[in-house]
């Protein structure tokens, strides 16, 4: 057994799209949270952790499953904080719960090793998706939120299993059909919460931007989303790395 | 004091034997015994830690005394230039490997009696040399067979004395 001195490290993942047809997706991210996320004194998830989410009150197995598999990792002494995402915002406070996860609000801004970085989904950052934001509008209000969740359960999941079979192309959103962000929305952003560090998902669109918030030098990460390998972003003290992770391919 | 005689230079070390009185003696008989002549710096992390003492040159790991008890709550922090025992995922198995704190690391530090509390024993310090160590973040560092972040070219301690 390996004499092994855990770093610090902080994980961020996001848009890993979890759902009951894709067992890949499921056993890439159990095994990052056996053998990666312990490691871990944080995970942060950034939104989209599910494909779709009907309501906490969903109890098939696979999302118990899931929910099992995140409070071992936070018995380990690793802190999981959720944000919603486009996909999952009617996550409540019984799911997170169950599954030992702290919900943040939709923008928060946290201390990374002395930083502050803005964390977010994304998705607010897409302003000129202007069908998008009026749904968000909506779908955030409690008349909307309080009208979906008394539909019964079964009235629920057909209404998501319509929409899967309606969207063909569930199997792979590809990042070209998302919107990408609308660059000043993300100056704006950066700006108003005071710092040059901005971690978000939604576009799917992985990668480190260097850019200019009001004359100095800034970083917006994008993570990775699931949807053919698993990719994670690892800060520790002074290296901050996006990471992949192929899917274990069927014999 | 013990000095460590590397292919860097020397690093003098005065180890604790009032707050760790288990671990510093492990330690010196470990140092007396020349178990340590020829083993390496096996993984080094700038603004972290530096781990060595249980990989002989090449990276053959080295045969132990039997594990000792875990001394971290004794009120030492794992500040810079602090040197702590390492170990495996149980509290109380540490046996030679040794790592020395590049910076200050207080979440290896005892928090409680569990698993994931108990923290890692510091049991001395390096009191001439520090700059042999920061030397060592300098090396460049790469996977070898299971093991992240070992340095290219090799950092041995030829020799460590006790006087």
């Amino acid at each position: 057994m390996s004499h092994f001195i855990p770093e610090q490290v902080t994980y961020f993942i996001a848009d890993l799209h979890l759902a009951q047809n894709r067992p890949d997706i499921t056993a890439c991210f159990l095994s990052f949270l056996k053998n990666q996320a312990p490691q871990a004194e944080k995970l942060y998830i950034l939104g989209d952790l599910f494909e779709s989410w009907i309501g906490d009150d969903d109890d098939c197995p696979f999302v118990t499953d899931v929910a099992a598999a995140l409070l071992a990792l936070k018995k380990t002494g690793t802190e999981i904080l959720f944000i919603h995402g486009n996909r999952d915002f009617l996550l409540g406070r019984k799911f997170a719960d169950k599954s030992g996860m702290i919900l943040l609000p939709e923008v928060s801004l946290i201390d990374l090793y002395g930083k502050p970085v803005v964390i977010l989904h994304g998705d607010t950052l897409c302003t000129r998706d202007i069908a998008y934001q009026a749904f968000r509008k909506k779908s955030r209000s409690w008349w909307w939120q309080t009208m979906v969740k008394s539909l019964p359960l079964f009235i629920r999941r057909k209404i998501a299993a319509n929409y899967r079979q309606r969207s063909a192309a569930a199997t792979a959103m590809k990042a070209q059909d998302i919107m990408d962000v609308t660059p000043q929305e993300v100056v704006n952003c950066m700006e108003r919460y005071h710092c040059n560090l901005m971690i978000h998902g939604h576009t799917h669109r992985p990668d480190i931007h260097e850019l200019d918030v009001n004359n100095h030098e800034a970083k917006r990460i994008v993570l990775g989303d699931w949807y053919e390998q698993g990719a994670w972003l690892k800060v520790t003290k002074d290296k901050t790395e996006l990471l992949y992770q192929p899917f274990i391919s069927k014999p | 004091m013990i000095t460590l005689k590397t292919t860097l230079g020397d690093i003098k070390i005065e180890l604790d034997f009032d707050k760790a009185p288990i671990t510093a003696k492990n330690f010196q008989q470990y140092v007396e015994d020349g178990f340590y002549d020829g083993t390496i710096f096996h993984r080094v992390i700038k603004g972290f830690m530096a781990q060595g003492g249980g990989f002989s040159s090449g990276m053959g790991e080295k045969e132990t005394r039997a594990s000792i008890e875990n001394e971290a709550s004794n009120g030492l922090g794992n500040k810079r230039g602090t040197l702590a025992m390492a170990r495996t995922q149980d509290p109380h198995s540490a046996s030679a490997q040794f790592f020395i704190n590049l910076a200050d690391n207080d979440f290896l530090d005892f928090k409680n009696e569990s698993t994931q509390g108990w923290g890692y024993c510091v049991f001395g310090e390096v009191v001439e040399g520090m700059d042999i160590v920061d030397k060592m973040t300098l090396v460049e560092t790469g996977r070898m067979g299971f093991h992240d972040d070992v340095p290219k070219e090799e950092i041995i301690i030829e020799s460590a004395i006790a006087e």
